[in-house]
């Protein structure tokens, strides 16, 4: 036992030593790192989205439409930018890109409303950013519904009925809206976090895969293991572990950023974060041996695993959820410990649920370690026999 | 003095030389090839197919009915009614929603109180709390649109009863409860796919990132294997700069149209992603797109000094330049003065000009401003490729002063003695 941590320490310090004198190294674990999760802090800062432009085209001219118009101005995620004179306008406006929506108020909109006959209104809203395009329908039809309901509240109560009465009359049913987890629908909250995740997980990948390819690469495979006086175990977990731990201490910073600089929540437990954000880390690792291992090429190895790792983010569920997913690819989900942290992040920070819930996606990221105890023997050859060696 | 003639020969050898060195490289080297020319097959096929439902249906929704009555239940029936929402449990209890929904059987509850028949009857307003998880946004919006307009028919259902209670006639009733027909049309991707959201961009965004790596990738090699010294014809001092970056790019150039063509016309018609753009005014956008990418890439690869150096610092980029070019996390959320910086890469105004053109069916002259951005990176971008490319095949500059001056002070020492 003693000499196998000998050995291990040995494979730590030479790793550390590659650490210090390569530059690759230091961009991999410390620069290129902490410049992105800054650039997420910073494009996530908003937050929210602006007031998205949208052109008026009022074919009724009457002081109802215009009150309408005014209204639809005033919303909440609206900048009325364009008041426009026929449809073609308002397509080309939109080819332009200069407007996301144009709202149409139809001739005799007024003369209708006061001869009790339904008129209507028109929204266009572009769908090829569908976010946006919810934020706009959201506002446009509220504010549409906010109007109609003041013209039917109007009407009740000239016919006789009290405020109280006419305002049962028009909504029999009220909603009270709870936002249970995110409350303020904040993208930043919950966007931010999870690429700086990922972002995590690609340098974990690579570092991993590189620090091994490298070596067969370069021939120096003999070498390292020999530092691990012969023992594949040693040696391995003399070359990963200086890895998990600065991706440890980087994903501290991570936290730091992205709790306290962005300002996400925290409504759960940290130290079943601290817990899950480990066990990612490692099980990326173990991920990123076996890759190196059954392929025995650095370039492919890193083509391969780094084409592995940005596929995480699409099958995590976020942002399209897996249960929409065709099932195969919801099997496919499960090949990704990214999803399985992605489950206990959003329970931590944005649900506060009970830590229970979050023992299930831990477990499953922990399997994945079982993947490099299968390529041990394969690990053994291609580290030792110099005919796997210097391959580009 | 050299004729121009010759240099032109020379030239057009080179050139050859290098677009078929380039190509052979690519197709030889299964590293390149699988970043050149498979990566983005592969990639779009399986986001294509993660995304090939296009649409979230059928969220699961809880509902605490408190009040049992024939009329909460016509409201539940409501819930499941539209294709969006589905009431899969009627949890006894708020804390066992809760419980549902921390297990993720459910994603939203309704709470119905038991006073909601008496109130409705009473003429009075009922009350209905909604509690939705905002921690999946599409989820939310789902569940909450689907609610509302079920809450919203059934409210006027029973505004129209008691209208018609009272005699009022139909005419009136109808022009009371809804005196405004509102319809929203969702232009150019009617049915709010996420697919055909999404994947014009990440398109785009995979021609340039994996032009960025594959060139990174052979440029590393070609300096680590002294490619561009093997290549120099004979006679020649060293291999000039515009060939090899014609060269290059021409290869590129040829293998990326290909690549287009299959996307645009296969891919597209598979997953039935919107295809309303022009054929000319598609051809006339990705001219100057494809070869703002290459020489961009042309550019950086002259940093490299090893083949895996491009993968290793370039991969991560692919998520910011995605999000950077304002189509699937909104401009409007962008901190400005990070959007125009995102300008340097052909890919935001790529993606702009691509979405407009093909989504929405924008001419060319409706995309102009993103067009001349494109041209204007193709020659900063090609000027920075020569000069990249001639300080990497000139070797260290001052050191080639040194030897020219040492070599010419040797011939006029030799002269010297040799007047002596």
């Amino acid at each position: 036992m003693f000499v196998f941590f000998h050995n291990m320490l040995a494979v730590f310090r030479r790793e550390l030593g590659h650490m210090v004198h390569h530059r690759m190294y230091r961009m991999l674990t410390i620069v290129l790192p902490v410049i992105s999760f800054a650039f997420f802090a910073v494009l996530f800062d908003n937050g929210a989205i602006n007031k998205l432009p949208v052109a008026i085209l009022d074919e009724d001219h009457t002081p109802l439409s215009r009150k309408l118009s005014m209204m639809i101005g005033e919303a909440p995620g609206v900048l009325r930018a364009y008041d426009i004179g026929d449809m073609a306008e308002g397509e080309r406006l939109m080819h332009e890109g200069k407007i996301s929506g144009i709202v149409q108020i139809p001739d005799n909109f007024e003369s209708d409303i006061y001869g009790n006959e339904q008129t209507h209104v028109d929204a266009y809203i572009s769908g090829t950013n569908i976010s946006v395009n919810g934020m706009l329908s959201k506002d446009i039809q509220t504010t549409v519904q906010t109007f109609a309901a003041g013209i039917q509240l109007t009407k009740l109560q000239a016919a006789g009925l009290t405020a109280y009465q006419a305002m049962a009359q028009v909504m029999p049913i009220r909603f009270s809206k709870h936002v249970i987890s995110n409350p303020y629908l904040n993208y930043g909250y919950y966007l931010a976090p999870i690429f700086m995740l990922m972002m995590l997980m690609i340098f974990t990948v690579l570092t991993t895969i590189y620090a091994i390819g490298r070596e067969l690469r370069y021939s120096t495979a003999g070498e390292w293991i020999a530092t691990g006086g012969g023992s594949i175990t040693a040696s391995l977990l003399g070359k990963t572990l200086p890895i998990t731990f600065i991706m440890t201490i980087l994903a501290q910073v991570m936290f730091v950023i992205m709790f306290r600089s962005v300002g996400a929540p925290l409504n759960g437990s940290y130290w079943v974060l601290l817990a899950g954000v480990e066990l990612f880390i490692i099980s990326y690792q173990a991920i990123a041996v076996f890759i190196i291992t059954v392929l025995g090429n650095l370039r492919l190895g890193l083509s391969i695993g780094g084409g592995y790792s940005v596929l995480a983010f699409t099958f995590s569920g976020l942002t399209f959820p897996i249960m929409a997913m065709y099932p195969i690819m919801q099997a496919a989900s499960k090949i990704f410990p990214f999803t399985y942290f992605t489950e206990i992040f959003i329970d931590q920070a944005m649900r506060g649920a009970p830590s229970v819930y979050s023992i299930k996606p831990l477990i499953c990221m922990a399997v994945f370690i079982v993947l490099p105890m299968m390529v041990m023997p394969r690990l053994r050859k291609i580290a030792t026999d110099s005919k796997y060696w210097g391959k580009l | 003095m050299r004729s121009i003639g010759h240099i032109l020969k020379t030239y057009w050898r080179q050139f050859v030389s290098v677009t078929g060195n380039e190509l052979r490289n690519i197709f030889t080297d299964a590293g390149v090839l699988l970043v050149v020319v498979l990566a983005i097959f592969i990639y779009t096929t399986i986001y294509s197919c993660a995304y090939g439902t296009q649409v979230l249906r059928n969220v699961p929704l809880g509902v605490v009915d408190m009040c049992k009555t024939p009329e909460s239940r016509a409201l539940i029936n409501t819930f499941s009614s539209g294709p969006n929402t589905v009431v899969a449990y009627e949890p006894a209890s708020m804390a066992e929603a809760e419980e549902m929904f921390f297990a993720r059987k459910i994603y939203g509850i309704v709470y119905i109180p038991s006073d909601y028949s008496k109130n409705l009857y009473g003429g009075m307003q009922a009350n209905v709390s909604l509690y939705l998880d905002g921690s999946y946004l599409l989820m939310y919006r789902q569940a909450f649109q689907e609610l509302v307009a079920g809450i919203g028919t059934t409210g006027a259902m029973v505004e129209v009863q008691r209208l018609i209670s009272k005699g009022t006639n139909a005419q009136i009733t109808k022009s009371t409860v809804q005196p405004i027909i509102y319809q929203t049309h969702n232009m150019f991707n009617p049915y709010l796919g996420y697919g055909s959201f999404v994947m014009p961009a990440i398109i785009i965004v995979i021609i340039q990132q994996t032009l960025l790596i594959g060139i990174g990738m052979l440029g590393g090699t070609w300096r680590e294997h002294g490619l561009y010294d093997k290549l120099r014809p004979a006679g020649e001092r060293r291999m000039a700069t515009l060939p090899i970056v014609l060269g290059k790019a021409t290869a590129y150039a040829m293998i990326y149209t290909v690549t287009l063509l299959i996307i645009l016309n296969v891919l597209y018609r598979i997953f039935g992603f919107p295809m309303n753009g022009r054929t000319a005014d598609i051809i006339a956008f990705m001219i100057p797109y494809l070869l703002a990418c290459i020489f961009l890439s042309i550019a950086v690869s002259t940093l490299f000094r090893s083949r895996e150096s491009s993968l290793l610092l370039l991969l991560w980029t692919s998520i910011p330049i995605l999000l950077l070019s304002g189509a699937s996390y909104p401009r409007e959320a962008i901190p400005d003065w990070l959007y125009a910086m995102g300008k340097i890469f052909p890919s935001s105004s790529g993606v702009e000009g691509f979405i407009r053109l093909q989504t929405m069916g924008a001419s060319y002259i409706e995309v102009l401003p993103q067009i001349r951005i494109l041209w204007i990176l193709t020659i900063i971008y090609a000027g920075l490729a020569c000069i990249g490319i001639h300080v990497i095949t000139t070797g260290n500059l001052s050191e080639q002063i040194k030897a020219r001056v040492k070599m010419r002070m040797a011939t006029l020492k030799n002269k010297i003695e040799v007047q002596q």
